[in-house]
């Protein structure tokens, strides 16, 4: 196993930009996935396809799209410029890449969570005086636990995996924005780069098998305590 | 309590409209399922809003369309107990208890926690989860979570119904002795004579989405006699026996009750079939039942072809079943004497 | 029975048509010649193919441009090519160590110039001022001769520490020019040759040549392609008069 210090570095961006693309996506997917379950409204179907659209629709289609809304001619990305924020080809880029990629699946978790809330829960709730924010904060968020730690760590993973759009709208930079998967891809257009890729894959797979070793424990425990 | 209802809803097939005015503390609805009843508690606590109509409890609107008021049920201060306890699964039995308490407005909270944990017999569940409770602890504290809001008005919806037999009628006394100490008025939901009976004083009926009318339990006992399987059940409170060669003799009205199957200890519920109480015209000489009580005939109804014929002894009252015909045959009618034979195992104990 | 027999007809036609397509999949009519050549070179190469087949009917190329290191590799695991031509004497060194170009037949075939274009507004004029650019892009030197070159000027000039962090990796040559021409970059190490052919970008400096080692284009046969004749007589017409005039066209230089 030799890592260069190159290397180490994508190691320590990949599980930073994971860590930011998650904690950013899990209040809007909490959001997100209350709105499906509990609510009903016109557009309703709209919303659900719009959220499931990244799992279908290839990763460098993604970051294509995030290019041309965030780029110096996009529209957001002429907003943010104008602000003094610089978006395209830097790691807030490859954040932003990964939650997008990563946000469906963790929406369908967290609603398989609180779509087996029992409803006459959230009725004695407000029957004993809980308003539906309260109801939500002390009954519903609670209860959907499970769902966001099963989503989050599948977001995490994915994340750590995220090539195709991060590519396009982060680069392969360095230091800055060059994650595993784009080391990785560095070694490999390169004859003689074939041991280091190995040795990238290796901490890789390591990496996954880490985290979902961490989310069945974590989901261990919290069953636990609720059987107590 | 006064509950002024006047409500109209339309789900799809289903329409229910009830309109009705309602005094008392313990008040029953009976129905059976599809009658309406849920869609009527549902808009009462302010979880289904009615198309159109009023709703007032005691002077205070909670709903109007005309006035366009609709209150949200955390505002109506109506407290549920639910036929599976639905406790919450991520807080403890104290938790649970305190959850209404804590939303409840500090000028109307005037019972406390330690009133109904001793109420309720809850001091040793206190500090355990909710998910490995019995059935009949669940639902003691659910209904202690409920009592604490301190609500004005408590809606037990089939609250026993999940619950075995022998449970059952445990947690009754409990229902009972919450509304006595605690003077909450309540709406109690069930398709059980009895416990209509035990329960409430006054009757709403529910069929098809409309109000079939409103009456009393023992009314709706007396109706429902010839079709139930087991006739009119006669509901006796009896306490204090001595035992005496094996078998217990209760004290009631002049005399006494002889009763196989007593308890030594307390008070006890129990049920009598109508169909088990034999009536003679004359005194007869020697029986097996030990039972023999002398009535007069208090009162006499028809109940499906079945003839309902009240007994009065020393002051109580007892209900038993005959064919016309042989309400014939003894020529029973009005204040006429009757012996009525009970045998000691006919009288069933319910807790 | 109908429906077995409709499916049995079904079946066999998808065999037939799948054989029928591997059938014309199969190798090389005898007048095909396959190109692998560096990226840089693809204009020049495209006009020398389309000249070489007005006068020699019957022969098709087949070009492959990339990374001379990634194109080396697909060489290396089997990719059909019967003519090479890198942007740097490492990666033909490599296949010749890895006898899969005949060595007699090794010429150097064009030379080229390092520059830094790009759309910045900023003033560049040398590689110092380099530092104060925000991205720059250059080929990943792990498979891009031209990014080996810029490392090599940047390593010498003593602004690696300083220019890390800035620097995005493209796959090859042109994807460096693309970035310059979005304007994502500030600017971009490339070829003087693709700096010509640029819209937006503009040549900022030429890196001065004592910062890297001559950029030779080396071209050789492969082993496979020393046995193609029309590949012999391809790279016997690349030394002559109408190829160089159309690399000088390009903006390479011949010597």
């Amino acid at each position: 196993m030799n890592l260069s210090p190159q290397d180490i570095t994508a190691i320590g961006l990949s599980m930073k930009i994971a860590v930011c693309a998650t904690a950013l996506s899990l209040p809007f997917g909490f959001a997100t996935a209350w709105l499906m379950v509990f609510r009903n409204f016109r557009g309703k179907v709209l919303l659900e396809v719009l959220v499931n659209l990244p799992l279908t629709l290839p990763p460098v289609v993604i970051g294509y799209f995030l290019l041309l809304l965030f780029g110096r001619q996009g529209w957001a990305g002429a907003a943010l410029r104008s602000a003094g924020i610089e978006f395209i080809f830097t790691w807030k880029a490859a954040v932003v890449a990964s939650a997008t990629v990563g946000f469906p699946l963790l929406v369908r978790s967290i609603r398989l969570g609180m779509e087996s809330i029992d409803r006459q829960l959230l009725q004695a709730s407000r029957s004993l005086g809980a308003s539906w924010y309260d109801t939500l904060a002390t009954v519903i968020l609670p209860l959907s636990f499970r769902g966001m730690i099963a989503g989050s760590s599948l977001m995490f993973a994915r994340s750590l995996g995220e090539f195709g759009a991060t590519i396009i709208v982060a680069g392969n930079i360095p230091g800055l924005t060059q994650t595993i998967p784009l080391a990785i891809y560095d070694y490999a257009s390169s004859p003689t780069g074939a041991s280091m890729a190995l040795s990238l894959c290796a901490v890789s797979v390591t990496l996954s098998v880490v985290i979902l070793l961490l989310h069945e424990v974590i989901g261990k425990k919290l069953e636990v305590r609720r059987s107590a | 309590m006064k509950l002024g209802i006047d409500l109209e809803k339309r789900h799809g097939s289903f329409s229910l409209r009830i309109k009705t005015s309602l005094s008392g503390d313990r008040i029953g609805i009976f129905g059976d399922s599809g009658s309406g009843k849920s869609t009527l508690v549902h808009m009462i606590t302010g979880l289904l809003t009615p198309d159109r109509g009023e709703l007032r409890i005691d002077g205070t609107t909670l709903f109007s369309s005309r006035d366009r008021i609709n209150l949200t049920p955390e505002q109506r201060r109506i407290a549920i107990v639910f036929q599976q306890a639905m406790l919450f699964p991520h807080l403890g039995v104290r938790a649970n208890l305190h959850y209404g308490f804590r939303r409840c407005r500090p000028e109307h909270r005037k019972i406390r926690p330690e009133a109904i944990i001793e109420v309720l017999n809850l001091q040793n569940l206190l500090d355990r989860g909710v998910n490995n409770l019995s059935g009949g602890e669940k639902q003691r504290v659910a209904l202690g979570r409920a009592v604490l809001a301190n609500p004005r008005l408590l809606i037990m919806d089939e609250p026993l119904s999940a619950l075995d037999d022998s449970l059952r009628y445990q947690i009754i006394p409990y229902l009972r002795s919450v509304s006595e100490e605690f003077r909450i008025p309540y709406l109690f939901i069930s398709h059980s004579i009895t416990e209509m009976q035990l329960m409430a004083d006054d009757v709403l009926l529910v069929a098809n989405g409309e109000l079939a009318g409103l009456s009393t339990p023992d009314q709706i006992a007396r109706n429902h006699m010839a079709g139930s399987p087991r006739g009119y059940l006669n509901l006796l409170r009896l306490g204090e026996p001595l035992l005496r060669d094996g078998l217990y003799h209760y004290p009631w009205g002049q005399g006494n009750l002889i009763v196989s199957d007593g308890k030594e200890q307390g008070e006890s519920l129990f049920e009598l079939s109508s169909r088990d109480i034999i009536l003679f015209k004359n005194h007869p000489e020697a029986i097996s039942a030990r039972n023999l009580l002398e009535c007069r005939v208090a009162e006499m109804f028809e109940s499906d072809g079945r003839k309902g014929v009240v007994l009065e002894s020393g002051g109580k009252r007892l209900i038993a079943e005959i064919v016309r015909t042989a309400a014939e045959e003894l020529g029973i009618a009005r204040d006429v004497t009757i012996f009525a034979a009970i045998k000691a195992s006919a009288f069933r104990r319910l807790g | 029975m109908i429906a077995m027999k409709s499916a049995k007809t079904l079946l066999s036609s998808i065999v037939l048509a799948l054989f029928a397509f591997t059938m014309t999949a199969l190798p090389a009519k005898a007048a095909q010649i396959n190109i692998s050549a560096a990226a840089s070179l693809k204009d020049a190469i495209n006009e020398m193919a389309d000249k070489y087949t007005a006068t020699h009917t019957g022969t098709t190329f087949v070009k492959n441009y990339g990374a001379s290191g990634a194109i080396a590799g697909q060489i290396e695991n089997g990719a059909p090519a019967d003519v090479f031509i890198s942007a740097s004497t490492e990666w033909m060194d490599y296949l010749k160590n890895k006898n899969l170009v005949d060595p007699a037949s090794r010429t150097e075939f064009a030379y080229n110039v390092l520059v830094f274009a790009g759309t910045t507004t900023k003033k560049v004029k040398g590689m110092n001022d380099l530092t104060g650019l925000d991205k720059i892009a250059i080929g990943s030197p792990k498979s891009v001769p031209a990014g080996e070159y810029a490392t090599e000027a940047i390593k010498k000039s003593g602004l690696d520490r300083k220019l890390s962090s800035k620097l995005v990796m493209a796959k090859d040559v042109r994807e460096c020019l693309t970035y310059a021409e979005m304007g994502e970059v500030d600017g971009a190490f490339v070829y003087r040759t693709d700096a010509l052919q640029a819209k937006k970008a503009r040549i900022l400096f030429v890196v001065p040549a004592n910062l890297y080692s001559r950029v030779v284009y080396p071209m050789a046969l492969t082993v496979s392609g020393a046995k193609n004749a029309e590949a012999k007589s391809f790279v016997s017409w690349l030394k002559e008069g109408e190829a160089k005039s159309i690399l000088k066209k390009y903006g390479f230089e011949l010597k």
